[in-house]
């Protein structure tokens, strides 16, 4: 073996070895949940803890089965919830971002500064003023509300990404469809749209993740313990019965909210990347 | 915190957004346009503008949760300016928001050149990175909360396997300690979109540029400090503003695993004036705060948009 | 809420909620003579009391036309909710508190007024009187118990008897609990002597305020506009919990304990004497592992003894449409039957006096001591009460940390003193 060959090969494991390290690091927590959301019922309560199961159990997600309302019940919820958020915020921030993109009309500004605006609302303050719209707006304690609060808090990174992915297309390709008689709707739905897919892609994942994971929300805004989603029924395991904590299922709950996530990112990750190239970073 | 920084994932008009205002897109009617965007002002307006005059109407008046509200003037503004609570909040927000934008940058430098590599490998090592950001708080927080426990916890078992300590570390006990546990906590969490977004701008830098500089036998450090560093200055100023804001508004780290303590030493300012809100109940003062809170950041990215603009010209 | 109509925003908003809670509180009793009609019923508990909370609720509705709902919240975001929903008239039928934390409710108006009703019951002078006396508010009564603890002092007798100590005899005096909390840490093996929740405001109320009481004095006044902690008892309490702690005769993880896992170490069989309080009892019954004891908790020189009656109270939300239907259940749960088949069968303390003899309660000589013990037992009421003793961000969590590992015992309470009171007269 050459010096050159031996110092590539060197540099190579060197690498490896770091950037092994660091990935482990990073999915550590995520694997030792899933380690132990299947150890025994006294295993996963035992202290000091034990790095890998001595034998394997379900006992931990039969428990969740028959929490409160049983995992079914928040399992269906979430599954809706993100549902109906993801496809609200895909509407409103195609059109939307397609409109700031290619039309002036009057308050443009004003209407994009404030889209934008969102973010700068300390979200726990503004939940007590929503509740009440939403109560007068007869949407309290309803699922569809709840979605619609979850929309509004992805208009300012659905809105700015769909803008520019749409900027990013050449408007001459719409004309050409417009010349022969499409609407501004038909133009976008059958020549940008199939463009712009990796942005909407990427907003609908971030919605998705939004919806899925959010615990306040669906907490102060559902009143009734039968619509509740996975996130509070993750906490109430926490805080069940004065302190006496089923740590299994809390870790079994873990997997079942974090394992979606997880599915649906990897599946779409190539999206994800081009969609924020086009549509958040241009420039 | 998943919800700030998707939220916040939108903040970068400062990179050109008002640079590249659509050329003659007067050109379409305004009608059409208006159509397109009434869901998104319904939506803003609704429910966002609607409960954010709310906020201020309440933040002048005496709200009780039940029974009629009474306007008090100034008053809750008044009780702000006394509340040692909340100017501490304000403290340790700004310390907390200046580290954890520095230790963020530099965590992310680091993955970044290695998920940059053309090693094979890259890829899953950019994958692992940036799974952490998927997994929502509350599940996230729950983990990290029986993992850093004395008695539980893995992290302890881990640290001592290795020998880096021989008994439970307690990792919430001091308020160093706490604040190194959310701040390792928000990096493990957030990184990652970090560097996605420092990866996406790296890689926009064309290739040839590097080649030319190789030719004419430029350094690593020199092509780092000539062509890489200049290449992602938008993208820099993007996550500035949006690493910035996030902390400033950081609420969902400190709520879950600290509450604020140990001896409030991690209260910031968003979960002061939640507390205020739904522990005190004193809903006007609350409302003041979160009042004064959004003026400061309006101000805060107007004046971080001017100077990365005059920056870029 | 069935009529909700949009309105003109902000000012119509605003508007709209002042009427509305002008016309709110008014509902009057309702005159139908059988309130067991078929409604719909709605209940909020939090996540502590969750099932408990839901066999009651299951043996009603199963027993009954009427349906309650049961929503369960977590505790920490029970304030939360309760707020939230209070403020745009949204709240239950039925809505449960911690009952250290009612008077901030009744003072808010989130209860109606059962006073009538409560008196009209024949057994009204055997509920728990701690807790009527802390959900009555100007002298109208505004919740009655839902769930009743008691604070005690566990101690694992196995572990008393390797350590060479008689394990019949419980500590009597905070000498002695230093002298066994000592010789139970010497047996090693990450065992310890005592457990204190050093981050836990609610832990340390319910159970240090008992040895105060124990020893005459009185903590908070009957009127809850006074504070009374830089004395003699607190004293003694603290400088004995700041010896267990520098002497490590507690667990390092103490020192953060927010009392969200409190009991943990002590079910493991880890932990030598435990003060906390009935509700664990029934996870303890159910374990093998270890013998167990239970005794009051004392003043410092044992010379009486006392304990925090907690627990949860229940009234009728200020908004309920359904008064009579929401009493018919609380009465309901207030009955003979309901107290003995349900809550004292399962290991809880029954919420009457008159019952506290049951079958069930005095099978176990451990239940009995407990629920004999109320008699000596108060529950303290004060309108902030919450917000300066529970709250992890309040005076008293910061007294605690200060006398334990900040400067010192007297500096502590000399502070907290103040802090306290001072709290206490801008609630006041």
């Amino acid at each position: 073996m050459t010096t050159e060959a031996a110092r590539r090969l060197t540099r190579s494991t060197l690498f490896h070895l770091v950037s092994m390290a660091l990935a482990i690091a990073f999915l550590f927590p995520l694997l030792w949940a899933l380690l132990n959301s299947f150890k025994s019922k006294s295993e996963a309560n035992q202290q000091p803890p034990t790095w890998f199961p001595h034998s394997l159990s379900i006992a931990n997600y039969r428990s969740l089965a028959g929490f409160d309302q049983g995992i079914g019940t928040y399992l269906t919820n979430s599954v809706l919830l993100a549902v109906l958020t993801v496809i609200g915020s895909v509407v409103v921030c195609v059109l939307g971002g397609y409109g700031f993109a290619r039309f002036a009309f009057r308050g443009r500004t004003l209407l994009f500064a404030a889209t934008l605006g969102i973010l700068m609302v300390p979200y726990a303050t503004i939940l007590l003023p929503l509740y009440i719209v939403l109560g007068h707006l007869g949407l309290q304690n309803s699922l569809i509300g709840l979605a619609l609060v979850l929309v509004m808090f992805q208009l300012p990174f659905g809105i700015y990404l769909m803008r520019n992915s749409f900027e990013s297309v050449p408007r001459e390709l719409e004309e050409a469809a417009l010349v022969d008689g499409a609407s501004s709707f038909g133009a976008m739905r059958h020549v940008s749209l199939r463009i712009v897919l990796p942005g909407v892609v990427t907003v609908a994942l971030f919605s998705f993740l939004t919806s899925w994971n959010e615990y306040l929300a669906p907490l102060i805004f559902l009143n009734d313990g039968s619509k509740y989603t996975l996130p509070v029924m993750l906490v109430n395991i926490r805080y069940a019965s004065y302190n006496i904590i089923d740590f299994g299922a809390l870790q079994a709950g873990v997997v079942v909210a974090m394992m979606p996530c997880l599915l649906v990112y990897l599946l779409l990750q190539r999206f994800y990347v081009s969609g924020l190239v086009t549509g958040a970073l241009r420039g | 915190m998943s919800l700030t920084t998707t939220r916040a994932g939108a903040e970068a008009p400062a990179t050109g957004a008002t640079a590249r205002r659509s050329r003659g897109s007067a050109a379409r009617r305004p009608f059409t346009g208006l159509l397109f965007v009434t869901p998104t002002a319904v939506i803003v307006a609704g429910l966002f503008l609607v409960p954010l005059a709310i906020l201020v109407s309440m933040s002048f008046m005496d709200w009780p949760l039940l029974g009629t509200p009474q306007f008090d003037g100034l008053d809750n503004y008044r009780h702000l300016a006394h509340d040692n609570q909340f100017i501490g909040a304000i403290t340790f927000t700004l310390l907390y928001t200046a580290i954890t934008t520095v230790v963020l940058f530099a965590v992310a430098f680091v993955l970044v050149a290695v998920s940059n590599s053309p090693r094979r490998g890259a890829r899953f090592y950019r994958t692992a990175f940036f799974l952490p950001y998927v997994v929502g708080t509350a599940a996230a927080s729950t983990m990290w909360w029986v993992d850093s426990s004395d008695r539980l916890g893995i992290f302890n078992q881990a640290l001592q396997a290795v020998h880096l300590t021989d008994k439970p570390v307690g990792f919430l006990d001091t308020p160093g300690k706490a604040l190194f546990s959310v701040i390792t906590l928000v990096t493990w969490k957030f990184v990652g979109f970090q560097m996605v977004v420092l990866l996406v701008g790296v890689q926009s830098i064309p290739g040839e540029l590097y080649e030319a500089a190789r030719v004419d036998g430029a350094s690593t450090m020199q092509r780092l400090r000539y062509i890489t560093l200049p290449g992602i200055k938008p993208t820099l100023a993007l996550l500035t503003v949006l690493s910035v804001t996030g902390s400033l508004l950081a609420f969902d780290q400190f709520y879950v695993l600290t509450h604020g303590g140990p001896d409030n030493s991690t209260m910031t300012v968003v979960l002061a004036l939640y507390n205020k809100a739904f522990q005190s109940y004193r809903l006007g003062d609350a409302a003041a705060e979160a009042v004064v809170l959004l003026v400061a950041l309006i101000l805060l990215n107007f004046v971080q948009l001017r100077l990365l603009r005059t920056k870029e010209d | 809420m069935a009529i909700n109509r949009w309105r003109l925003p902000v000012i119509g908003v605003v508007v709209a909620l002042t009427v509305a809670a002008c016309g709110g509180g008014g509902s009057k009793t309702s005159s139908s003579s059988n309130p067991d009609d078929g409604t719909q019923l709605t209940m909020w508990v939090r996540s502590a009391t969750d099932q408990f909370s839901q066999r009651l609720v299951d043996a009603y509705n199963s027993s009954h036309k009427n349906h309650v709902a049961l929503t369960i919240i977590p505790n920490d975001n029970y304030l939360t909710k309760v707020g939230a929903a209070a403020g745009s008239k949204s709240l239950p039928d039925i809505l449960a508190s911690d009952v250290v934390y009612s008077p901030n409710y009744t003072k808010q108006g989130l209860f109606q007024d059962i006073s009538a009703d409560v008196k009209a019951l024949p057994f009204y002078p055997s509920i728990a009187q701690s807790h009527l006396k802390v959900a009555s508010y100007d002298g109208k009564i505004y919740a009655v118990p839902h769930k009743l603890d008691s604070s005690v002092l566990f101690y694992n007798k196995d572990l008393f008897k390797q350590a060479g100590l008689d394990p019949e005899k419980a500590p009597a005096n905070f000498t002695e609990m230093l002298a066994d909390a000592r010789k139970i840490t010497a047996l090693g093996h990450g065992i310890t002597g005592f457990d204190l929740a050093g981050s836990c405001g609610g832990c340390g109320v319910y159970t240090l305020f008992p040895y105060a009481w124990a020893a005459g004095e009185q903590v908070l006044s009957d009127d809850g506009k006074k504070v009374m902690i830089n004395t003699p008892a607190f004293k003694s309490i603290f400088t004995m919990y700041k010896q267990m702690s520098d002497e490590k005769l507690v667990d390092s993880s103490d020192k953060a304990q927010d009392g969200s896992t409190w009991p943990a170490n002590f079910e493991a069989g880890k932990v030598g004497i435990l003060p906390l309080g009935s509700p664990i009892v029934g996870d303890l019954l159910k374990q093998t592992k270890f013998k167990w004891g239970v005794a009051p908790l004392m003043a410092p020189d044992g010379s009486g003894t006392s304990t925090f009656i907690g627990g949860d109270v229940a009234g009728i939300s200020a908004t309920s449409k359904h008064r009579a239907q929401a009493w018919d259940f609380l009465k309901w749960t207030l009955e003979d039957n309901a107290q003995v088949e349900i809550i004292a069968k399962n290991g809880d303390l029954p919420g009457r006096t008159d019952l506290s003899g049951n079958k069930y309660t005095a099978a176990d000589p451990r239940t009995k001591l407990i629920a004999d013990g109320l008699k000596n037992g108060h529950t303290p009421f004060a309108l902030p009460f919450g917000d300066l003793f529970n709250n992890p961000n309040g005076p008293w969590v910061a007294t605690i940390r200060a006398a334990l590992y900040g400067p010192g015992v007297d500096q502590a309470l000399a502070d907290g003193q103040s802090k306290i009171q001072a709290g206490l007269d801008a609630a006041n």
